[in-house]
């Protein structure tokens, strides 16, 4: 199976921005735990089926930017996404 | 807002940053690029900050990281060019294609973008274009929101006349 590593690479940088900085404040009363990440991850999933690949791309049936994208905002969430007070100031 | 919308409103959000980056990685072979799918992820991050409010949206946007993004996106933008202009005599030639055969092997290498298309340096500039509209708009956004009205010298609220 081929794997064009153009739109794998640059969405998840892309995504990965973006999940860095969800940060959830903990005095909010917002509660959303992993298993509802879980549960946007696999809607993602079957979204990007639904847009399906590229023209040209015949690599896998899904839209591959919007898989790894999602898994760039994961993986920003969980490495650099935590709430730190004076960081998230507007 | 009520309470429907905060359930709903951040996993919204975040289908719709993706579908934002999808947009800007495919901006060289279907409609969209770096403006709508940076002005995409921008309305996810505008959709968090007017249901949550500024202070408990879950999306962050410091001022120190618009300022990164906007600067690492014009950066990029006229790194690109320059290599143009420094390996082919054009600013902004597509190094990764080569049309005219006039650019080493190793460089229309390092500048391919690698997919079935090889769009060479459109992708990388969508990408670039993206980073800036997205911190952009949402800075417009965030001045809006965060706007308290304006003040006279002792500190007291100036009314608007009508």
């Amino acid at each position: 199976m081929i794997f064009y590593a153009g739109p794998i690479v640059l969405g998840f940088l892309l995504g990965f921005i973006i999940g860095s900085r969800i940060k959830v404040n903990p005095e909010s009363k917002l509660n959303f735990t992993w298993g509802s990440y879980i549960t946007i991850f696999i809607a993602a999933l079957v979204a990007a089926y639904f847009i399906g690949p590229f023209p040209y791309y015949q690599d896998v049936p899904l839209a591959s930017g919007f898989v790894s994208a999602i898994v760039g905002i994961f993986v920003g969430k969980v490495t650099l996404g935590r709430y730190v007070k004076d960081d998230t100031e507007h | 807002m009520s309470t429907i919308l905060k359930l709903f409103i951040f996993p919204a959000a975040l289908i719709i940053t993706c579908l934002g980056v999808n947009t800007i990685l495919g901006g060289h072979i279907t409609p969209g690029g770096g403006f709508q799918g940076g002005a995409i992820i921008a309305g996810a991050f505008i959709f968090c900050a007017v249901v949550y409010g500024l202070k408990d949206s879950p999306i962050k946007f410091s001022h120190d990281f618009m300022g990164r993004m906007e600067s690492i996106g014009a950066l990029a933008y006229v790194f690109i060019g320059v290599a143009g202009l420094i390996f082919a005599g054009s600013f902004l030639y597509n190094l990764g294609v080569d049309l005219y055969g006039i650019v080493p092997a190793f460089i229309k290498t390092i500048f391919d973008y690698p997919d079935p298309t090889h769009a060479g340096v459109i992708p990388y500039l969508n990408f670039a274009v993206g980073l800036k509209v997205l911190v952009g708009l949402s800075a417009v956004v965030i001045a809006f929101l965060g706007f308290k009205g304006e003040f006279d010298e002792d500190g007291e609220e100036i009314e608007e006349i009508e």
